[in-house]
């Protein structure tokens, strides 16, 4: 060791060697490529290889999402035309029962018509029934009485009596 | 008590003697910077180790965190179109932050050789130009020193010529700096204890004296700030003054 150090030389402070100037720029650009291909480079690959990943998750996520809105909207309109569906038939329903309703209060209103049609033509040949049957009555009374005063003189009294008599029986029938 | 400031040591010499270029000389600012390279570049790979896409390690998002630190630096200074210069800045840095930092263990710093920094600046002198004559070919290159008048012509050249130098200068004066100080404080403390110690009478004294207690903790402090911190803060400044030349160069 001691050889060496006697030996060695040391160079001036400041002052430009040639040789190690040349030796320092190709020493840069080797620490250039060096630094590029074991750091840059597979670092940058790294990053591009997240930043495609993300890109596709991305995507796939935009899609999903695209498809899940697709099927909500499918779903809303089968929704929105069922409810549709069932308004209509609702409201069919309603207007069926409605004009059935009315036919029915239509027919009831007829058939009472007819009813009290038919009460009234009953009623009225019941009584023109009776008045026929009364006219046979005044008739045969009238004969009957006709038959009583040949019989037997009546008095004035009852004569009026008679006649009470007969208006009464009238009016009872 | 004398202090030594040399340059770095030369290790072996190749007896080669070319004009100019002279003797091929393998000093300690070029071991140093191959072991700096090998440092970095160890570190690259052991940082970039079983790379992930998911649940990433936290050695992984270091390494994703300095990658990002450098894009934003670049970009950042210099716009996206200079993306690709990335590696050449980041590699500047580390290997500037390394170089200064080295020193700490007790190796000479290749930045405390001049030859080191005006490598670099020379590298980023052709850049510039490059990117001058990019913008404006060779004739609007030329062109550019007559302005804004014909007689500051040699100004200008001047001036074109001080950015590396004073890049180069910048970076090593203050590492060189700051070696110059560690070693006054160091042997300043060192003459300052014995003068204390040797205030002891007797053989005790003359033994103490030789110890340079003071040494121990005040130096350690000052190191943070003359090599830790501007050690960072050059290589910080060196590579914002290239992006930024370089960008301004790319303007025209």
């Amino acid at each position: 060791m001691p050889v060496l150090l006697e030996a060695a030389k040391t160079q001036d402070l400041v002052t430009l060697i040639p040789w190690t100037f040349i030796a320092q720029i190709c020493n840069l650009f080797i620490q250039i490529f060096l630094i590029k291909k074991f750091l840059f480079k597979p670092i940058r690959e790294i990053l591009d290889k997240r930043r495609a990943k993300a890109d596709a998750d991305i995507t796939e996520a935009n899609k999903a999402k695209e498809e899940a809105e697709a099927i909500k909207l499918e779903y809303e309109q089968n929704m929105l035309e069922a409810r549709e569906k069932a308004n209509n038939i609702l409201a069919d329903a309603q207007k069926t029962a409605t004009v059935k309703s009315e036919e029915i209060i239509r027919e009831a209103n007829q058939t009472a018509i007819a009813l009290k049609a038919k009460a009234e033509k009953d009623i009225e040949q019941e009584k023109r029934k009776a008045v026929n049957e009364i006219k046979d009555e005044i008739g045969s009374m009238a004969m009957e009485i006709a038959g009583k005063v040949i019989e037997r003189e009546i008095s004035e009294e009852d004569h009026s009596k008679l006649i009470d008599e007969f208006i009464e029986k009238v009016g009872e029938e | 008590m004398d202090i030594n400031i040399t340059g770095p040591k030369i290790l072996y010499e190749f007896d080669w003697g070319l004009p100019v270029l002279g003797n091929f000389r393998i000093t300690e600012t070029l071991a140093v910077s191959w072991l700096v390279m090998l440092i970095i570049t160890g570190l690259c790979i052991f940082l970039t180790r079983n790379l992930k896409v998911e649940n990433i390690s936290r050695r992984q998002a270091f390494a994703e965190m300095l990658v990002e630190m450098a894009d934003n630096f670049v970009i950042g200074n210099m716009g996206e179109k200079f993306a690709s210069f990335v590696p050449f800045v980041a590699a500047l840095f580390a290997t500037s932050v390394v170089s200064n930092l080295i020193a700490l263990v007790g190796l000479y710093s290749p930045t405390a050789d001049v030859n080191t920094e005006a490598a670099w600046a020379v590298v980023v002198f052709v850049i510039i130009t490059a990117q001058k004559i990019k913008a404006s070919g060779v004739g609007g290159y030329l062109k550019g020193y007559t302005k804004p008048i014909f007689v500051m012509t040699p100004l200008n050249i001047l001036s074109e010529l001080a950015t590396p130098v004073s890049m180069a200068c910048r970076h090593f004066g203050n590492i060189l700096s700051g070696t110059v100080i560690g070693g006054l404080i160091y042997s300043s403390l060192a003459v300052a204890s014995a003068a204390l110690l040797g205030l002891i009478p007797g053989a005790v004294g003359d033994l103490l004296s030789k110890i340079p207690i003071l040494d121990v903790g005040l130096p350690a402090v000052l190191s943070v700030y003359f090599d830790w911190f501007s050690g960072v803060m050059q290589a910080f400044i060196f590579c914002t003054l290239t992006t930024i030349y370089i960008s301004n160069a790319s303007e025209g």
